[in-house]
């Protein structure tokens, strides 16, 4: 049973892989690709987000910040040194793993939780007043504008593109994080607090290791952000970005694979419908965020969870009259 | 000589702000160890609450001490209920700390966004208590801070009368100090942090009224001040009230010293590099909270 | 007066009270031994409302308490010294035995209950001001017992009251709770790893094996040997 299940989720997913392939070519306006565009990145920020609060239990509150850092580093290394993106974007990544690991890393996974929840936020807001201080090299509170594409003369449909591939071989590279030896024991010790002694795994260098693997990848994500739209702002660091991050992880299903994806997609879009709400549209967020960890904090995926079990006692049902 | 002296008393006078505005914030996590990420919201409801009662007036009077009053009445109530149907079913799931944490910030920004909806963006702030100022020496002190100063001293004093001397207060500190301790002498946990998280919210909500007669407010300062309040409660060591009173004032005289003489830009990463100092050398705070 | 019907105990995902069953009769002394990790503290925490039993029934001067939060069943009249002890470290011995009156039952009579706690502890009365984290072991331990005693108990359980103390500390320990029985009537639960004291005051014994009752005896007609087996 479980196999057929298994086998009906790569066929969907492999589906929707197809589907994300062939859309440009249907000559989707330009706005559309720019939504998906935002969707492929959101996704990987908001999954390996939820790779650190949803596996590993490291409560951060930094990962826009992480972002921030790979974004800003790719973008001044193009615009400011005419670097080609191909080699800033890893840089910025590298940065980015570089300073959080040092910065965070080390003192944070040392203590506890609610620790780890102040120092990652607290580093995030300290990052828009050392902007405004540099103005020469970030461009201050006016921020970067003008960052080079990928490559020059790029139209939106290569950016799409591009950020599809990345989409994906961040998507592969979590999938093989979450089920290698160091995943599965994270994922064993959240289910079963009687387990976590008995794995012997070093744990302190483990959750050092993953919380590496999310700030660097983050950071590459925010070197595409950038390369993608071309230009990026203090703004970026602003609650709005957070909030929506977070509710893509609470709203998608905290803890599983595809929740966050799922999520992503549905607040990436849902947002440019929120916009007919105004000025209420971050109250809005803000009560989805409360309602879903209160009333449902499986997210969409328990939903999907709970639909895929009803369809079976129908199929089950089905069999048995026959 | 002059200027450093002024610098000094007018770190004391924010830090005592401070110190009020981290109370809550800390007896919250002594208490029931649920660290409150939507606190500066709080603080700001009590000052837009009492807000509403003053807006005509240019000097605090009567109808401020009645802003008091009703919004005593109002954010007790609030975390009253809130810990009973918010957070009382999270904290008997698994991952309660870091569901807790996630609900109060979205719960926060929806406030927040509710604040900007009923009194929009536009800075606001509450008249002082008294106008005019005292020379003594070189220093010159508002009439309007030395009340400030008082009023969180006696608050401070009711504090702690009521966790020595109440039936309530005592068992708040029971809890505090053993859970299991607790519940075994027959304590009833729940309603506790219920009545915690009451108190706390009125603390916070007066901290917030405080500030806005020194500072001012908009919908979205509340933010600021929990991040500030966040640094001195762990430099004060989460959970324990002296040493955030004690690390408030530290922070408040620095901060006036750093605007002194470095420029108020270099104010918030000193904050940081404080914060990140203490978390290295001695994560347990100054008095050693609950790490 | 206690009566426990089937219960099933969990501590975290591990199966520990299987179908268990008990009764406890009016100033009884029982004697609860078995050997560790077997489910002993475990069905106390049940009985005293610390936890919750997934299934099965506790009745408690025939009201059903099964359900009920730790603090109603304190009330009650039911109090539990816990192993860990849980004292209130940063108050005073005073402040931790005022505590301990915390409930309504036991409004009525705090200075009769100083009073007896203090006859029996007298080392507590030089000790009131100190604060508890700074007292030793055995002072400890007192301040536990004499706290659950504030409580006005009809029914007290203990867990593994001398653990951790010196010979002579022990047997003033086992003293007092004699004492607690006969003068005050309150009815004893123990769970103890020193069989021969606790046997020695003890009414009736069960012996708990894997989360189930091994065998219940009168404590007359218990051998020692025969329990020291049961314990491999």
């Amino acid at each position: 049973m479980k196999k057929i299940t298994s086998n009906w989720q790569t066929a969907f997913v492999t589906v929707i892989v197809i589907i994300l392939a062939i859309y440009p070519m249907l000559g989707p306006s330009s706005y559309l690709k720019h939504l998906f565009i935002l969707f492929f990145i959101w996704s990987v920020v908001a999954n390996y987000w939820n790779l650190l609060n949803g596996y590993v239990g490291i409560n951060s509150l930094g990962n826009i910040g992480f972002l921030a850092i790979g974004g800003y580093t790719s973008g001044i290394l193009s615009l400011r040194f005419g670097l080609s993106p191909l080699i800033t974007i890893p840089i910025g990544g590298l940065v980015t793993g570089l300073l959080v690991t040092l910065f965070l890393g080390f003192p944070a996974l040392r203590l506890s939780g609610i620790y780890i929840a102040l120092l990652t936020l607290i580093f995030a807001d300290t990052l828009p007043s050392i902007l405004t201080q540099t103005r020469d090299i970030t461009g201050g509170g006016m921020g970067l504008h003008e960052i080079p594409p990928f490559f020059p003369g790029m139209e939106k449909v290569h950016a799409y593109y591009i950020c599809f591939l990345f989409f994906l071989i961040a998507m592969l590279i979590l999938y093989k994080v979450i089920h290698s030896k160091t995943g599965l024991a994270f994922v064993a010790m959240r289910d079963s607090e009687s387990l976590a002694n008995t794995l012997g795994i070093n744990r302190y260098q483990e959750r050092l290791k993953v919380f590496a693997i999310s700030s660097f990848m983050t950071g590459i994500a925010g070197g595409f952000y950038v390369h993608s739209l071309g230009d990026i702002s203090p703004t970026t660091l602003s609650i709005e970005p957070f909030l929506l991050g977070l509710a893509m992880i609470e709203l998608g299903g905290i803890g599983t694979f595809y929740g966050p994806i799922l999520g992503a997609g549905a607040i990436v879009f849902g947002n440019e419908f929120l916009r007919l709400a105004g000025t209420l549209r971050l109250a809005l967020l803000g009560a989805l965020i409360c309602g879903v960890i209160l009333f449902y904090p499986g997210g969409i995926m328990q939903l999907v969870e709970e639909l895929g079990k009803r369809i079976k006692v129908m199929l089950n049902r089905k069999k048995v009259t026959e | 000589m002059e200027s450093f002296i002024n610098a000094i008393v007018s770190g004391l006078i924010s830090g005592s702000l401070y110190a009020a505005m981290a109370l809550g914030l800390t007896i919250i996590y002594g208490i029931s160890r649920i660290f409150n990420f939507g606190h500066g919201v709080i603080a700001l409801i009590g000052a837009y609450t009492a807000w509403i009662f003053v807006q005509n007036s240019k000097i605090a009077d009567m109808s401020l001490l009645l802003g008091i009053l009703v919004t005593i009445a109002f954010l007790f109530l609030l975390g009253f209920l809130l810990y009973r149907y918010a957070m009382n079913p999270l904290m008997k799931k698994p991952n309660w700390d870091i569901s807790t944490v996630l609900f109060m910030l979205g719960l926060g920004i929806l406030l927040e966004n509710v604040i900007l909806q009923i009194f929009g963006p536009r800075v606001k702030s509450i008249p002082v208590f008294k106008e005019g100022y005292i020379r003594i020496g070189v220093v010159q002190i508002n009439w309007h801070e030395i009340i400030i100063i008082f009023i969180v001293i006696i608050a401070i004093i009711l504090l702690n009368v009521f966790f020595k001397r109440t039936r309530i207060g005592q068992a708040m500190r029971a809890v505090a100090q053993s859970i299991p301790g607790a519940q075994v002498v027959g304590i009833d946990i729940e309603k506790i942090f219920s009545y915690t998280f009451g108190l706390a919210f009125v603390v916070t909500g007066i901290s917030g009224i405080l500030l806005g007669t020194k500072y001012y407010m908009n919908p979205h300062i509340g933010w600021e001040w929990m991040v500030k309040g966040f640094v001195i409660v762990s430099f004060g060591g989460l959970g324990s009230t002296n040493g955030a009173i004690y690390a408030a004032i530290i922070l408040g005289v620095v901060e006036a010293l750093a605007t002194l003489f470095l420029g108020a830009m270099w104010v918030w990463p000193i904050w940081f590099a404080i914060f990140m100092v203490v978390l290295l050398i001695r994560p347990q705070g100054i008095l050693g909270g609950r790490a | 007066m206690l009566k426990v019907d089937a219960i099933n105990g969990y501590y975290a995902d591990l199966h520990v009270i299987k179908d268990l069953s008990l009764r406890i009769e009016k100033r009884e002394v029982v004697a609860l031994f078995g050997p560790n990790g077997h489910g002993k503290s475990t069905l106390l925490k049940l009985l005293c409302g610390l936890q919750h039993p997934r299934s099965g029934s506790v009745y408690f001067n025939s009201e059903e308490i099964t359900a009920y939060p730790a603090h109603k069943i304190v009330e009650l009249g039911i109090a539990y010294i816990p192993e860990e002890r849980n004292l209130f470290g940063d108050m005073t011995v005073m402040e931790n035995l005022n505590l301990g009156a915390y409930n309504k039952r036991a409004h009525g009579s705090i200075s009769q209950n100083l009073e007896f706690v203090f006859e029996v502890f007298p080392r507590l009365l030089e000790r009131k001001n100190q604060l508890t984290s700074t007292l030793s072991g055995g002072e400890s331990r007192m301040v536990a017992v004499a706290r659950g005693l504030m409580s006005e108990p009809s029914l007290l359980m203990v867990d593994e009251p001398s653990i951790g103390l010196s010979p002579s500390l022990r047997n003033s320990v086992f003293e007092a709770l004699a004492k607690i029985n006969r003068e005050k009537g309150i009815t004893l639960l123990i769970v103890e790893q020193e069989i021969r004291d606790a046997l020695s005051m003890a009414n009736r014994v069960y012996m708990i094996k894997k989360g189930q009752i091994l065998f219940e005896k009168p404590a007359a007609e218990v051998d020692i040997d025969e329990i020291e087996k049961a314990y491999f």
